[in-house]
């Protein structure tokens, strides 16, 4: 299978990652191969050290794999240099994390635009009022992130990955930190950013409730992936990672 | 980048305040620094005596060159008793094209109605002194008076002078007026009578013909003076010829030399140390920059941009502050006597600039290093929930660590084995290599500590101590600074501040056990050989020395030296004991000469030896070593017999006249009777002498101890930074603390074990470097194994610590506990 450019946002190929500390070996990931296809919203999902996060972490450059490939677009990320890296993450890879997402010593303006900044482009005002209007923070932009609430701070985090217009934005646990009425704003934003402008979005999530806003849903167990299923509804998922709980307990 | 570091350190400027209070200080420093080596470099003497003549011919300095490792070097220094010239130069310089007018000019000190110095009447053309009321004086007992000295006195009165020790009749011939020192013009036959120093004259000045190129006279004066080791001064050195001021340039240019280089080093240190912690401490942030957008080069970028504007801004305040600093240290220098009263102190066109230059380079380069973590920062710790401090010490540092503390080491056995100045040089780089081998240890030695502080700390201060030792152990990396800083304070501090005490004491406690005589006559006019015959005459005077204090020439380390000798006549043993540890102060005779035991350690003489060295006139000597003694900082490293020194010193005469009495003599009224004899003297109990002295050390170990006041002052701070930065920085940390159960008294508590262990690991270290020194030092200057340090001085040294613990730690931690603790830990940090 060729990358076919235009309908894959981000492919990995045989994806290994191998951490050692002290001598030993732990394997996050075991040779993941995944597809996630344009404007589409997958939830990644998994127990603690299923190597969710990892995926995220190397298919989005941020770490770099073991063995195994990755592209974001068209481009293979193995080869690229640090810098290289950084720059394709500033133009076309958004992030959402679930805290600490904000410059303290910058308005939420100056957040927004700190990737385009630090790329030296100019800003495109119309895009941009057309983002904060979409994420509704426009009374807010001369605000430090300190006065504004969890959910408001992940709504910057949220304008501030559409403000280049990424390839792909990635969440990790982006609800984590939220309560369940914030939780479920922050997601109708995400859900509505994929079906009105057509963005990629792949989240991290442990929360049934928040996977079901997705498309597609992605378990992981011990670095490989063990259900892809489109998402069948919060119940099911529940279901569905309950059982894998016992299966994976069942085994060891 | 340039407006985003702008941006980002506009609002955390709270904790970029410790970078900016040692910048700003830093530029404070040298630019007074600099403005003191500006005005020593600029300053030329304006000629005031010699100022209407066009050539000086004078002998102010020795020139020689040394063989250091193959390098030629070319060493010159002042003489300091001011050298001669024949007098027979005078008439060869007659002969030269285009001379109009030479004159050779002698210096008699007079003591009239104020100290003056007479020259023969010639000589008044070199200034111009000219004659306001009466005649130039004709006859052997005449004087012309300087206006400012004669008072109601007028030509044909009687004055009375003390000249070479005696009081003198003249009959005032004539009133003149003239520019610079005071003086009184004799005849020139009676001025070469009273300089008492056949063939040889102070200087000789020549005025050119009107018209003739003077700087073709000047090169044919020098050519001609050449031979005689004397220098033709010329145009703006003119001034040189007759002013010993370089003694002032010297000085100023020394200190802001030695001590700049020092302010740079410990300026990039600090810089480093508080970039590198709000680097550490910003670690969060700056992952996510990178993680965002940043390329690593951009994070580096942005951090060095910060340092600049920082230095900038440093400089801004700095700058005035540095120009009132100087004007102070110009006011205490001058009021002190280590300048002359009307030095003009320039007031840096090249150092504030030259200051703000270097702050702004060390400060962007100590950034780039610190950033250089940056770039280890991985872009995914901004999805951590914690921000862990990686344990990081390279191997790299570790091995300089090792080596350094070795070559500490290997310092330390050379102070044992040397003697003399190289003992004191070993011990000066020991201390040095010391205190950069903790620099570079310091992430293991805190770790360490931490390590072995356990059960103390645990001991003492329960559960809280537990907490102390794991926040030690896990703060080693970040607290560097704060070890390093404090073992360079007391460190340093201690050796040489201790020093100049241990030096104070040593030296009056050398003179008062040295002198056997109980009396002393002093006079500060100078007291003729009369005097000693006169005081041996007394009855009941046991033994009577006429001691004359000068200095001498020799070669140090390929360098030149100037350095404090002593000139006594026969008899000194019964009065001076100087504690002789080989050879005999009896076998001095007249070509004998007696060295301190430092002395003889650097130049590497034994009792027998040729010493070879220059008097204080620069005139080459060649004496036996007849004796090595102990009490060098007393009574000076060299020890003459009079006959060697006699004129080759400016006054030629003796300054004191030391007087032992039998025991149960009443002499007291016949030697009151001796002093009134000699005009100007005094009779004085020699232990009051000792105060005098005591006083005078005092005035030149206060030099000392503002410089080392100031480094220390500026180290201090640099752990004070960093300790405030430190300890602001957990906000986060303590409020999970008390959430989780500490109270606030253990949390206090605990910050106390913590910064007992630091601060005291820190004490141990920099007092046992100090120790270390301070022995070796004081060994090889005095024999004494065993260093003297006043109580206030512990006193000091641990206070001082206590003190930096308390308002830099005790008391922001005491304001961070006091918001509760819910409050903060829904901040970020």
């Amino acid at each position: 299978m060729t990358p076919t450019p235009g309908a894959v946002a981000v492919r990995t190929e045989q994806l290994t990652r191998v951490y050692r500390t002290g001598g030993q070996g732990v394997t996050a990931l075991a040779g993941v191969d995944a597809t996630f296809a344009r404007g589409t919203f997958t939830a990644v999902m998994g127990p603690s050290g299923s190597g969710k996060s990892t995926l995220l972490q190397t298919a989005a450059g941020l770490d770099r794999p073991t063995s195994g490939r990755v592209w974001i677009g068209a481009t293979e990320l193995s080869r690229l240099s640090e810098t290289a890296l950084t720059k394709l993450r500033r133009t076309h890879v958004g992030f959402v994390f679930q805290a600490f997402n904000l410059i303290g010593a910058l308005t939420v303006e100056e957040n927004i635009l700190l990737p385009l900044r630090l790329a030296d482009v100019r800003a495109d005002r119309r895009w941009l009022a057309e983002v904060v209007e979409r994420v509704g923070l426009g009374d807010r932009l001369r605000h430090r992130p300190s006065a504004l609430s969890g959910g408001q701070q992940q709504r910057v985090a949220i304008a501030r990955a559409l403000a280049t217009r990424p390839e792909v934005i990635f969440c990790d646990e982006p609800t984590g930190a939220l309560d369940t009425q914030t939780a479920a704003e922050v997601l109708a934003l995400l859900r509505a950013v994929v079906d009105e402008q057509g963005q990629t979005v792949i989240m991290v999530t442990h929360d049934p409730v928040a996977a079901s806003y997705a498309d597609r849903v992605m378990v992981l167990a011990d670095g490989r992936i063990v259900r892809d299923m489109p998402q069948p509804g919060a119940n099911r998922i529940a279901e569905e990672l309950a059982s894998l709980g016992r299966t994976v307990q069942g085994v060891r | 980048m340039i407006k985003l570091a702008a941006q980002m350190l506009r609002r955390r400027i709270g904790s970029a305040l410790a970078t900016l209070v040692a910048l700003t200080v830093g530029v404070v420093i040298l630019t007074a620094l600099g403005a003191m080596v500006e005005s020593g470099l600029r300053y030329r003497p304006a000629a005031q005596q010699y100022a209407a003549a066009d050539v000086v011919v004078a002998h102010r300095d020795l020139s020689f060159t040394t063989k250091e490792l193959g390098d030629v070097n070319r060493v010159t220094v002042a003489l300091p008793e001011g050298g001669t010239v024949p007098a027979a130069l005078a008439d060869e310089l007659r002969s030269v094209p285009g001379v109009a007018t030479v004159v050779a000019d002698v210096r008699v000190p007079v003591v009239g109605s104020g100290p003056a110095t007479g020259h023969g009447w010639s000589s008044a053309v070199l200034t111009p002194y000219e004659i306001i009321k009466g005649d130039p004086p004709a006859q052997a007992g005449d004087v012309v008076l300087d206006a400012r000295l004669a008072g109601d006195a007028g030509p044909g009165d009687r004055t009375t002078l003390l000249v070479g020790g005696s009081a003198r009749e003249f009959r005032v011939s004539g009133i003149a007026t003239g520019a610079g020192p005071e003086s009184v013009f004799f005849t020139d036959a009676q001025a070469a009578k009273l300089a008492a120093n056949s063939g040889k004259v102070d200087a000789i000045g020549v005025v050119a013909e009107p018209g003739a190129d003077k700087k073709a006279v000047a090169a044919a004066v020098g050519k001609v003076a050449g031979g005689t080791g004397a220098k033709a001064y010329a145009g703006s050195d003119l001034g040189a010829a007759e002013s010993d001021e370089g003694s002032a340039r010297t000085l100023l240019i020394t200190i802001g030399a030695s001590l700049g280089g020092y302010v740079v080093m410990l300026v990039g240190f600090v810089v480093a140390g508080t970039i590198g912690l709000s680097v550490r401490h910003r670690r969060r942030d700056l992952a996510l920059l990178r993680a965002v957008a940043a390329t690593p080069g951009q994070v580096r970028r942005m951090v060095v941009a910060e340092a600049m504007l920082l230095g900038l801004a440093g400089a801004a305040i700095g700058v005035p502050g540095g120009y009132l600093a100087t004007e102070w240290v110009h006011g205490q220098f001058a009021g002190r006597g280590f300048l002359p009263a009307g030095f003009p102190m320039s007031i840096g066109v090249l150092s504030a600039p030259a200051a703000v230059l270097t702050i702004v380079l060390v400060a962007m380069l100590s950034a780039l290093a610190a950033a250089r973590r940056v770039t280890r920062i991985r872009p995914t710790e901004a999805l951590g929930e914690a921000a862990v401090e990686p344990a990081e010490s390279g191997k790299v540092r570790l091995v300089f660590g090792v080596l350094t503390l070795a070559g500490a080491g290997t310092a330390g056995s050379l102070t044992v084995g040397a003697g003399g100045q190289t003992a004191l040089a070993g011990a000066i780089g020991m201390l040095y290599l010391f205190v950069t081998a903790v620099a570079l240890l310091a992430p293991w030695i805190n770790r360490t500590s931490a390590q072995l502080l356990t059960p103390l700390l645990r001991g003492v201060w329960g559960t809280s101590g537990y907490l102390a030792t794991k926040n030690l152990k896990a703060s080693a990396q970040g607290m560097t600074t704060v070890l390093t800083a404090l073992v360079l304070s007391v460190g340093f501090g201690g050796s040489v501040w201790f020093l100049q005490d241990n030096l104070q004491r040593q030296t009056v406690e050398q003179v008062r056990e040295g002198t056997l005589a109980q009396h002393a006559l002093v006079s500060p006019a100078g007291l003729p050989g009369s005097a000693v015959a006169d005081a041996r005459a007394v009855p009941g005077v046991q033994a009577a020395t006429g001691v004359r204090r000068t200095s001498v020439i020799l070669k140090v380390l390929g360098d030149a030296e100037a350095v404090p000798a002593q000139a006594v006549d026969v008899g000194g043993a019964a009065t001076l004991d100087l504690r002789v540890t080989s050879g005999s102060m009896a076998d001095l005779g007249a070509d004998g000469v007696a060295v301190s035991q430092l002395q003889a350690g650097s130049s590497g003489w034994k009792v027998g030896d040729r010493a070879r060295f220059w008097l204080g006139d620069g005139t080459p000597v060649e004496l036996r070593v007849a004796a090595i003694y102990q009490r060098g900082l007393g009574f000076g490293d060299v020890t003459l017999p009079r006959e060697v020194v006699a004129g080759h010193t400016a006054r030629n005469l003796d300054d004191q006249v030391l007087i032992r009495t039998a025991p149960g003599a009443d002499a007291d009224r016949a030697l009151a009777a001796l002093a009134a004899r000699y005009p100007g003297s005094a009779l004085v109990a020699s232990a009051d002498l000792n105060q005098q002295l005591a006083q005078d050390l005092a005035v030149s170990a206060w030099l000392n101890k503002l410089l080392i006041g100031v480094m220390v002052g500026y180290a201090a701070l640099a752990a004070a930074n960093t300790m405030v930065m430190a300890a602001l920085a957990r906000r986060r940390e303590l409020s999970l603390l008390r959430l989780v159960g500490v109270t606030k008294r253990q949390v206090k508590r605990m910050v106390h074990a913590e910064q007992t262990g630091l601060l005291g690991v820190a004490l141990v270290i920099g007092g046992g470097i100090a120790a270390t020194t301070l022995v070796a030092v004081v060994n090889a200057l005095t024999g004494d194994p065993v260093p003297y340090v006043p109580a206030l001085g512990w006193v000091a040294v641990i206070g001082g610590t206590a003190l930096l613990a308390l308002v830099t730690t005790v008391l922001p931690i005491g304001r961070l506990l006091r918001v509760p603790a819910v409050e903060s830990i829904g901040t970020k940090e």
